[in-house]
């Protein structure tokens, strides 16, 4: 693995200040100053000349952009003229073409994600995860794949304004020494600052300070899609604001009451890793978890379920007190936990007796845990049944965060009833995006009007930025100096890639400035944040360290010996959600989830927009989700328009029937309709603020839906959910698996394969071969952004999904299998399955694709002509056709995402999978320099190395300790459509449910 | 004798193959007068209108090379869509010209000669306008050169196992030969123009491409040796053009298309839906131009019988594919026919059955076989099933396959609309032009079945061992 490189190679010049990777701009800086370049920005911003004094801003960098290609129409008509310039002091070890890595970290809410970057001449190309950072573990998620194009977003802001007229930071600072000493003299009266949630040391330093400053003003952190529920829940019963870790590799019995913790919870990454690992099964003999899920919409984690109830969301609560009481009456002691526990009656009684009595048998190695939109008080009971079943310290536990700035939506609303009173004159707001998400009936935009001036930290011209007066640009955390502690207490440092594209500064400069009025470098901040942590005394080494590694050693906190109090618990039951809002024809429920766009934040990110919805396979849009049986009443089908009403509120919303969805619980996710995203995200789906309220903030019942008889075309990117009995994602329980270890490979009857010719032997050097554990695999979608990524795969939009031609080379298969209401589903990675004796070779009319002595089905992309008699060939139809020139149109600043090491294809040429051939041809010339072999493991294809569940490896089939071949090796292994002779070097290892034989399967309960 | 009347209890079994007793002078007349007189205004107004739809296909063709071909309504899995449909039925309407004339040639089938020149004049704009549709269908046509084998800096060769490239051979080579025999066919009747032409111009054109025609013994010996090489030659190219257009789906593993029954069924519908086209252009031609004394209803009568034998055979091959997929025991195929019958494209495959089937029946009959106006609309009925044939294998086949997630759904675009509708500008563009200067009659060929080519006491032909040898130069 090519990831963590020595030391020396990894610190970034750490002896001087503000780290100027001046790599890519050191040779626009020369071209600008060539007299034809300054001639043509002068006509190009006749206003704007005096644009070229400052630090390269966003006008400047279009302007270059812009100027280089008219340069070259000037300079002459025939042929571009492009002025290659060396550098004048070539940047320590950098070799032109040869990536380098950095670990950073990425600050997500009051999670940090420990990353590794390469960077090719200083621009960051991909996302990689951090082997040592304890919240990724190495893999990460598609949104962290993502971070790349949101840093190369051209529709960042690029220079301070003040109510739409452009300014510098200067100004920003003179204006703000007035207003400072004015507050300060003020005790801060007046003045109020609203974030996001965060989880650093030097961010908690500056709260601090400003507190001490600005004592009368408020400090808001506000999300819009957080896990504030679980802590307050969390806090409630203990007394302790703390944050849990899960560990889901120690739980034998796991119950997830509508939580997706495999995939949008805040852990999810290490939630899967560790799910996957108390799942993953060598050979028959293994045991593996059990999984037990009740939830209202079909996520992840439901498919992933061994038994799978649905509950309406709105039910959960009452679920789970019920299931305190059967704990209870099967003999555990839940202190606090009267007697008033709630009753279900028939299938979901039956369920809670069994799932109890399997949590019973399981303490201390089971696990419960509730979803983020439950209200905290499932949350404080689910932490008494994990406390009772002494699962607390084993499969759970809970760490100080004494750095952690708490999202509060209350906080919010209190801060909104000031600034209607007319209490705020300035208000503050660092990044989050309030005015497009806060609660609707806050009226955060209406009251915005009443504050005298709004300055605002952000990333690109939003719904916030449009209300505000100052506008300030935000650095990309790929651009800044930062520092975050996970959930354990680990502390990362947010290390920058690149200096910033846009002038922006990172959240922590800013808000130092605002406390004093003086400019200091982030870099400065965060030196003097880890000297408070490390201490004084050999600090440079820590510093290196800490940069090179990516995060501090041994700076995970233990856990805190947290006591469940029995009163407050009494105390939560008491106002404890009752049964009474039961679900029913006439009160459906609307539920309110996160998508692939999170809160909305990345819906500029096209990669992200794209991505099929992994339950619902929708690209471009949201969708009002509901039960076919639901559809059917309300008598609406898919892409029908429905109005839904919570009281006077309404919405229009195109519908999408989902199997496996409660009944009478409707779903939508947040994150769309947003006006002010950028091109590529406004006007993308319906914004849910309608029906988004304080009290309706999660989900909401007394929902009713109306057709509205129009239509709405959706874009969906697999349109048939039934695998058709055919035997593609094999699956068996693990007692099946016991009796008959090979069901896979013998649920098909291969002939004996004869050939007309004698093949080609593949037995000797490399044999590159790929096992995907179907066991193990989530469908969590980071292997396609992974391989998005790497592969500089072009973004078609919602047009071109919806007529079929997405490009995706790694796709996730998603089938349901058994009732159309209540179906399991499995998901199955897809891509080019390197076929020995591959189809669409053959029929290449002129050998554009071709087979190489390792095995590998290559594609000649300069030799294409196009005639996609290939695409119609291949069993598995993974190649992909460029229908149209796909990267015309890409912003000469996107352009900077992409890899170097792999062409952009252009129009009519077909592309597919290669196994990543740059990164095997990368490591074969490694290997070769140092005389040796590749070792197994140092190639890992992208698809591989994202994979939270390690479920994908790749290497060499022919050597016999390969990870590859010991996975081949196993009773699983099946190859698909291995009986029509294609002879596919992918191979899955068969999927496993551990059901609980007291419960009728999977799918014919609920 | 023919035997193409023989089981025709009303038409005697030596009918004459031309009405009206003409006489050489009359057949050269009446077919030489046509491309001599100024056309009429109807000429002109379809000219007009052919034409322009010409210059749609040449639009839509350029909106393509500027767009890419993501402006018709492909996608993934349905990588291929009108363009082949398009190619296929195109090249298998251009069967029946080569059929009628060398195979039927070869058999001595001498009622061919009243729309033997016809037939091959539109086999050639078929061909044509079939082969419109691989030369733009690639994604990069700046490049479709590469198909080709020639030596070129590169090293590269062509991939010779894929069946595009066999594609390639035989298109190029059945339009090669087919007009070489349509020339060769051509030359007397240019020759009888040549000296019947009173200007300048016609004179020296029609010179040149009358290659000195004399009409002497020798050179009739020679010309007919020629041609029944050349017939000899263009007979297994009947066969083997939609044999190998065929390979392009059995060759594959994609089921519905990888089916031995393939190049049989395959050249059936061609003769089936080229005998088709023939009758729609010819039952048109022949009012229009006053030619039914030589274009007889008896040959109608024997083409009809023909597409109702080669209906039967496709309905064979229909049920066929069924009873193998059946018997196969492979899901995957069975899936594929049980999903064309019933699944999203059932539509297209029940019109297919009607068309091709189902209406053909009609032609047991008499009566219908002579009406021409209901066989007139039979024939579109069959241009159309046909279509959808092609439209069935080639889309329901890709919509539908190995993998259920990847199943996709095919809409065409306006484009696919507008390519498709402009060939047909090209073809009639061609075909009137061509009805305009060249006889569309081959009369050295007619004359050669009239009873005075082969005088006898008895008034009426006898030997019909040859055919043709009749001085076609000056009558």
């Amino acid at each position: 693995m090519s990831s963590i490189v020595d030391n020396k190679e990894m610190t970034l010049s750490s002896g001087t200040p503000a780290v100027k990777q001046k790599r890519y701009w050191r040779s626009l800086d020369q071209l600008a100053e060539t007299p034809e370049f300054k001639k043509i920005v002068a006509k190009e911003f006749p206003n704007g000349t005096s644009e070229l004094n400052d630090p390269v801003s966003r006008r400047k960098f279009m302007g270059i952009m812009g100027a280089s290609v008219a340069l070259a129409g000037l300079a002459s008509c025939r042929r571009p003229v492009q002025k290659i310039v060396p550098y004048v002091i070539a940047p320590d070890n950098l070799v032109p073409g040869k990536a380098q890595y950095y670990a950073t970290a990425m600050p997500f809410g009051l999670s940090a994600f420990g990353l590794l970057v390469e960077s090719h001449e200083g621009r960051p190309t991909k996302i990689e995860g951090n082997t040592l950072h304890p919240s990724t573990l190495g893999s990460t998620s598609a949104q962290m794949q993502s971070m790349t194009l949101s840093l190369y977003d051209p529709d960042r802001i690029g220079s301070v304004s003040l109510d739409g007229v452009d300014q510098s930071w200067d100004d920003f600072v003179k204006f703000w020494r007035d207003e400072f000493s004015t507050y300060k003299a003020a005790s801060g009266q007046g003045i109020a600052i609203l974030t996001e949630s965060h989880n650093s040391p030097t961010m908690a330093s500056l709260a601090k300070r400003w507190k001490k400053m600005f004592p009368k003003a408020p400090w808001v952190a506000y999300e819009s899609v957080s896990d504030e529920n679980i802590y307050a829940g969390l806090a409630a019963v203990t007394g302790q604001e703390s944050l849990p870790n899960f560990h889901y590799d120690k739980a034998d019995v796991v119950l997830a009451l509508d939580s997706d913790f495999l995939q949008r919870d805040s852990e999810s990454v290490i939630a899967a890793r560790g799910f996957a690992d108390g799942r993953r099964v060598t050979s028959e003999k293994d045991s593996m978890n059990r999984l037990y899920v009740a939830e209202s919409l079909f996520t992840l984690t439901g498919g992933m379920a061994d038994h799978r109830l649905r509950v309406a969301s709105t039910e959960i609560a009452a679920f789970a007190l019920a299931l305190a009481g059967e704990l209870k009456r099967q003999g555990l002691t839940i202190a606090g936990l009267s007697s008033q526990a709630m009753s279900f009656a028939g299938s979901k009684k039956k369920w809670l007796e069994v799932v109890a009595k399997d949590l019973m048998k399981s303490r201390g190695k089971s696990l419960v845990v509730a979803g983020r939109r439950q209200p905290a008080a499932v949350h404080s009971l689910v932490v008494a049944i994990n406390n009772a079943l002494g699962n607390i310290g084993e499969t759970v536990d809970y760490h100080a965060a004494p750095d952690a700035l708490f999202p509060n939506r209350d906080g919010l609303a209190d801060l909104t009833a000031k600034m209607n009173a007319g209490e705020i004159s300035t208000l503050i707001i660092a990044d989050g995006n309030p005015v497009y998400n806060a609660p609707s009936d806050l009226n955060f935009a209406e009251a915005l009007k009443k504050v005298g001036t709004v300055i605002r930290l952000g990333n690109s011209n939003d719904e916030t930025a449009g209300a505000a007066n100052w506008v300030l640009p935000m650095a990309h955390f790929l651009e800044s100096w930062g520092d975050t502690r996970s959930t354990d207490g680990t502390l990362a440092i947010t290390q920058p890639l690149i200096e910033p594209l846009y002038d922006g500064r990172s959240p922590i400069e800013v808000i130092s400035l605002l406390l004093g009025g003086r400019e200091t470098p982030g870099y400065e901040l965060v030196r003097k944040t880890l000297r408070g942590v490390t201490g004084k005394t050999n600090f440079e080494a820590h510093w290196e360290r800490t940069l090179h590694d990516g995060l501090l050693k041994n700076s995970a906190t233990d856990p805190l010996a947290l006591k469940v109090k029995s009163d407050a618990l009494q105390n939560v039951l008491k106002r404890y959600p009752g049964q009474s809002n039961a679900v029913s024809n006439s009160n459906l429920e609307i539920v309110f989830y996160d998508g692939n766009l999170h809160d909305g934040r990345f819906a500029n990110v096209g990669w992200l927009q794209e991505l099929p919805d992994p339950i619902t396979k929708l690209t471009w849009d949201n969708a009002v989700l509901m039960s076919p049986a639901t559809a059917k009443r309300l008598g609406v089908d898919n892409t029908d328009v429905v109005t839904l009403k919570i009281g006077a509120k309404a919405l229009d919303a195109p519908v999408w029937v989902m199997p496996g969805q409660a009944d009478n619980s409707l779903a939508l996710a947040v994150g769309y309709g947003r006006v002010a995203a950028g091109t590529v995200g406004s006007s993308v789906g319906v914004d849910v603020a309608a029906l988004r309220t304080m009290s309706t903030f999660n989900f909401a019942s007394g929902v009713t839906a109306s057709s509205t008889g129009k239509n709405y075309p959706l874009s969906s990117s697999q349109d048939h959910g039934s695998m058709e009995d055919r035997p593609l994602i094999r699956e068996a329980t693990l007692a099946e698996y016991r009796q008959s270890p090979t069901f896979a490979p013998d649920m098909v009857e291969t002939p004996p394969l004869a050939s007309l010719w004698n093949d080609f032997k593949y037995d000797t050097g490399y044999q590159w071969g790929m096992a995907i554990d179907l066991n193990v695999c989530t469908g969590c979608n980071a292997c396609t952004i992974a391989c998005q990524s790497e592969n500089n795969i072009a973004i078609v939009g919602k047009e071109q999904v919806g007529k079929g031609r997405e490009m995706h080379w790694m796709r996730m298969d998603r089938y349901f299998i058994g009732e159309e209401d209540d179906p399991q589903m499995a998901q199955q990675p897809m891509a080019c399955q390197q076929c020995e004796t591959a189809p669409c070779e053959q029929v290449c009319p002129v050998a554009a694709t071709n087979h190489d002595k390792e095995g590998l089905n290559v594609m000649v992309y300069n030799r294409c002509i196009g005639t996609r008699y290939y695409s119609n060939n291949c069993p598995y139809k993974v190649r992909r056709f460029n229908f149209f020139n796909y990267t015309k149109d890409t912003p000469e600043v996107t352009k900077m995402a992409m890899n170097p090491d792999v062409t952009v294809r252009s129009r009519g040429v077909m592309e597919k999978c290669t196994y990543c051939t740059q990164r095997i041809s990368g490591a074969k010339l490694a290997a070769k320099k140092e005389n040796r072999l590749v070792a197994d493991g140092e190639i890992m294809s992208a698809c591989q190395q994202a994979c939270p569940t390690k479920a994908i490896v790749f290497g060499n089939i022919l050597d016999p300790n390969s990870e590859v071949a010991k996975l081949k090796a196993q009773n699983r292994n099946y190859e698909i459509f291995a009986e029509i002779n294609t002879r596919p070097r992918t191979s899955y290892q068969a999927r496993l449910r551990n059901p609980n034989p007291e419960l009728p399967s999977v799918g014919s309960e609920g | 004798m023919s035997s193409a009347y023989a089981d025709q209890k009303n038409v005697p079994i030596d009918a004459p193959l031309v009405l009206g007793d003409p006489t050489f002078g009359d057949i050269t007349e009446s077919v030489g007068v046509i491309t001599e007189t100024k056309a009429p205004v109807m000429w002109f107004l379809l000219v007009g209108f052919f034409a322009s739809l010409a210059a749609v296909l040449g639009g839509s063709v350029g909106y393509l090379f500027w767009e890419g071909t993501g402006i018709w309504g492909l996608n993934v899995p349905v990588a291929w869509g009108w363009a082949i449909v398009n190619f296929v039925w195109w090249v298998g309407i251009g069967h029946a010209g080569t059929l009628i004339s060398a195979i039927l040639f070869l058999f001595r089938q001498r009622w061919r000669t009243a729309i033997n020149r016809f037939a091959e004049a539109m086999t050639i704009f078929a061909i044509i306008c079939a082969l419109v549709f691989p030369m733009i269908h690639v994604g990069r046509v700046w490049v479709v050169y590469w198909t080709m084998p020639f030596p070129n800096q590169m090293g590269m060769w062509p991939n010779f196992r894929s069946p595009l490239l066999w594609d390639v051979f035989a298109v190029s080579t059945y339009f090669t030969v087919s007009l070489l025999f349509w020339y060769v066919g051509l030359i007397p009747d240019l020759a009888t123009l040549r000296d019947r032409a009173t200007t300048k111009v016609r004179k020296v054109m029609l010179g040149i491409f009358a290659l000195g025609w004399r009409g002497s013994n020798k050179q009739w010996k020679h010309y007919e040796r020629a041609y029944l090489i050349l017939a000899a030659l263009a007979t297994p190219l009947v066969l083997s053009v939609h044999s190998v257009v065929s390979f392009d789906f059995a060759v594959s593993q994609l089921p519905g298309w990888h089916t031995t029954i393939f190049p049989p069924y395959f050249v059936a519908g061609a003769i089936f839906s080229g005998f088709a086209m023939v009758m729609t252009l010819a039952i048109v031609a022949r009012k229009i131009y006053h030619l039914e004394h030589i274009i007889t209803i008896n040959h109608l009568d024997v083409m009809n019988k023909i597409m109702l034998a080669t209906s039967l055979m496709v309905g064979y091959a229909y049920s066929c594919e069924f009873f193998v997929a059946w018997y196969s025991g492979n899901e995957f195929e069975q899936f594929a026919f049980i999903n064309r019958a019933t699944g999203p494209y059932a539509w297209a495959y029940w019109i297919m059955i009607t068309c091709n089937v189902f209406i053909p029946q009609f032609l047991w009959s008499q009566r219908v076989r002579r009406s021409i106006p209901i066989m007139f609309v039979i024939t579109i009925f069959i241009n159309i099933g046909m279509w959808f044939e092609r439209f069935v294998i080639v889309v329901s086949s890709l919509a539908n396959d190995f993998l259920p997630s990847s199943w996709g759904y095919f809409t065409p675009t306006v484009w696919d609309v507008l390519t498709y509708v402009g060939t047909f500008g090209l073809f009639f563009t061609l075909f009137l032009i061509f009805l305009r200067f060249l006889p569309m009659v081959a009369i050295s060929e007619v004359k050669g079945v009239l009873p005075a080519a082969k005088p006898t006491h008895h008034g009426h032909g006898g030997d019909d061992s040859h055919m043709a040898k009749v001085t076609a130069g000056n009558s």
